[in-house]
């Protein structure tokens, strides 16, 4: 069974875990042990039962009431399977939550409709991210509707409120939805509400199950492999990838970036049986008619008649986490490339999608800039082949940031 | 129980694998003889042209079933495997969580010293246990085998943490999305040999490997791969309901895991 992956977002305390407790009740697929197990701390804790309790299992997540950590859980509707990644909403959090968001297919984000709480910072920086991360699917769940006395005033403000940021940050208009809900109480989750009969629109369940039914577009495309290195064998040696787009036959001419050698595919190894070809998403050993030297790991495989070409200097948009420092280095494809100079064209905030002219680099927000690189990788737009088009930065060993490539 | 795509699921344990085989200089595998930890075998077989790269170490507290000793021996046997036995003394004072807290991790301790090995194969899932599902594919501890929990690396877009320069070493995690069921499916489909235990004899069965004193069986009647599957997918009883540790206060997993536990 396909399970779509649905990555929640929001603000700290607008109630993502909750709504993960409560849906895994709601559809039998907490066990009892598990509910049993929050039902104990949640008492320990002198508190009403905590559905988010079943999410958060750290002693540190109960105990201060918010999540640290990303993890998932999974539910079943109507024959299909849903992995509901839960992440913390706190800023200082955000290397978790893009952990866990960048496995989402789907984004559902939570805004409490609980005055004081709202749309605020980390509503739309998580949209923001999440919007560099590739996913263009979003269902609205406004939570905390019965603090609210149900209203639909309240509903409609916040829609208002955020519709200009949504279509901003490039989400598929046609299926955005608005569900509202109370995750704690259980209104509009698996069921229709008889709380808001103002509400035309289908219960949370019904418009996860609706977006699973989409269509996601699979173009095959070139032949594109991503080598992980080298598997030593008696007669020749192999080079380990996989395919990420296109396929490749036995016989096969194909041009390896960024060293340049040619090769011609003798031998294609897939789950350690000899197959004639392979194709998108299978794990290859390939062995080549004459021998290739050096370590390939990081090289990526092209057709050699493709006119791919390897670059050192590119434009990317940066989300970080951390200061920007003289030591950067940019994790490609499984390798480690050396940042020797960045140059700003916008900065931007992320609260907002706005540019700011704050002239400088800061943590939580954004930019759009080029990097010049200590070498040539074979990089390609994120919109035209994504794992290529997408890095990971550091900081000797410690993580600053992501970026997406819009120019090579 | 939710069925998963096998073949998803394969190809990103491959992948895992790989990259530990290509990441690290020194890798090894703990092998318990459960089904999950032979299922993991299989899928580095297939990751690395049919043949297992890594040595396979097994914790051996000596009170093991004689069923999993016979299985080991088969086994390596079958699959031409490099394994290590680490004999992990039982102090008679140590009894449930104590016990696994604190001989399997010091003897663990000790092999991986003593072998110098930068990185661990363990087969945990997601599904087992509220703190194994907030772990990371590639997980970092510190030399004294501490998980630092509170302060986990970012993990995104296949890039998955490198060498410690501490001394510590990094889990691969290559079975973590899979659940119970998709590894009994995967065992069918790929027929792979189990330990018999699993399979209900005078209408019990054990669901969860431990030793002989930790571990006990669960009523059940089913015989072969495919009654587990069946059994499973309506059962709402834990896997490890069976696994004595796992009923102790709440936060065992947790200082655990913390501690160095698998």
């Amino acid at each position: 069974m396909k399970v779509n992956s649905i990555a929640l977002l929001g603000h700290k305390d607008h109630g993502k875990s909750t709504l993960i407790g409560s849906l895994l009740m709601q559809t039998g697929a907490a066990t009892k042990v598990r509910i049993k197990e929050a039902e104990a701390y949640s008492k320990r804790l002198h508190r009403p039962f905590e559905p988010a309790f079943i999410l958060d299992s750290f002693p540190e997540e109960r105990e201060r009431g918010m999540t640290y950590d990303t993890t998932r859980a999974e539910i079943k509707y109507k024959g299909f399977a849903f992995s509901l990644i839960d992440v913390p909403g706190h800023e200082e959090l955000m290397k978790n939550m893009i952990s866990g968001a960048s496995y989402g297919e789907t984004a559902l984000l939570l805004v409490s409709a609980k005055s004081g709480e709202g749309i605020r910072n980390q509503t739309q920086r998580h949209l923001f991210v999440c919007s560099m991360l590739g996913i263009k699917r979003l269902i609205v769940a406004v939570n905390k509707m019965d603090l609210v006395g149900y209203s639909q005033k309240r509903f409609d403000a916040i829609g208002k409120g955020l519709a200009g940021f949504i279509s901003a940050m490039g989400f598929e208009k046609g299926h955005v939805r608005f569900v509202p809900i109370s995750a704690y109480k259980g209104d509009n989750l698996t069921g229709k509400s008889s709380r808001m009969e103002w509400y035309r629109g289908k219960s949370l369940i019904e418009e996860l199950y609706d977006n699973a039914r989409l269509k996601h577009s699979s173009k095959k495309g070139m032949l594109r492999i991503l080598v992980q290195g080298s598997i030593p064998s008696e007669k020749a040696g192999f080079a380990a990838g996989r395919v990420v787009s296109g396929d490749v036959k036995v016989g096969e001419r194909v041009i390896m970036l960024p060293g340049g050698e040619h090769a011609v595919v003798k031998e294609i190894v897939v789950k350690g049986r000899r197959v004639r070809s392979a194709g998108r998403g299978d794990n290859v050993a390939l062995g080549f008619r004459d021998r290739v030297k050096g370590d390939l790991r990081g090289s990526v495989i092209y057709p050699e008649t493709s006119h791919q070409q390897s670059s050192a200097r590119i434009e990317a948009l940066i989300f970080l986490t951390k200061a920007f420092t003289k030591n950067v280095s940019i994790r490609f494809n499984g390798i480690d490339v050396k940042v020797r100079g960045m140059r700003v064209n916008r900065y931007i905030d992320t609260t907002t999608g706005r540019s700011c002219s704050s002239g400088r680099i800061s943590p939580l927000n954004a930019v759009r800039a080029e990097l010049r690189l200590a070498r040539k990788i074979p990089v390609e737009r994120f919109d035209k082949a994504m794992e290529l088009g997408r890095f990971v930065m550091y900081n000797g060993n410690k993580f600053i940031g992501i970026g997406i490539v819009t120019a090579a | 129980m939710i069925e998963q795509d096998l073949k998803v699921l394969e190809e990103k344990s491959i992948f895992i694998i790989r990259e530990a085989g290509m990441k690290f200089k020194n890798v090894a595998a703990l092998w318990s003889m459960g089904k999950d930890s032979t299922a993991m075998l299989a899928l580095a077989r297939k990751a690395f042209l049919g043949k297992m790269p890594f040595p396979v170490i097994h914790i051996d507290n000596g009170i093991d079933f004689p069923e999993t000793y016979k299985f080991r021996q088969d086994l390596a046997k079958k699959w031409k495997l490099n394994l290590i036995v680490a004999e992990s003394e039982i102090k008679p004072d140590l009894v449930g969580s104590a016990c696994c807290g604190k001989n399997k991790p010091e003897t663990l301790k000790q092999v991986m010293s003593k072998y110098g090995f930068d990185a661990l194969i363990v087969s945990i899932r997601r599904d087992e246990h509220g703190i194994r599902s907030k772990e990371r594919y590639f997980s970092e501890r510190d030399k004294n085998f501490r998980w630092d929990y509170k302060n986990q690396r970012a993990e995104l877009w296949d890039d998955y943490a490198s060498k410690l320069d501490d001394g510590g070493h990094i889990r691969v995690h290559p079975l973590l999305d899979w659940n119970e069921i998709d590894v009994w499916r995967y065992v069918k489909q790929e027929r792979i040999p189990v330990n018999p235990l699993y399979f209900s004899r005078d209408g019990y069965r054990y669901r969860s490997l431990g030793c002989t004193h930790c571990t006990l069986p669960l009523k059940s009647d089913a015989k072969n791969v495919s009654s587990i599957i069946k059994e499973l997918k309506t059962t709402t009883d834990e896997e490890r309901s069976g696994r004595s540790m796992d009923k102790e206060r709440e936060y065992v997993m947790a200082r655990l895991r913390a501690l160095g536990y698998m």
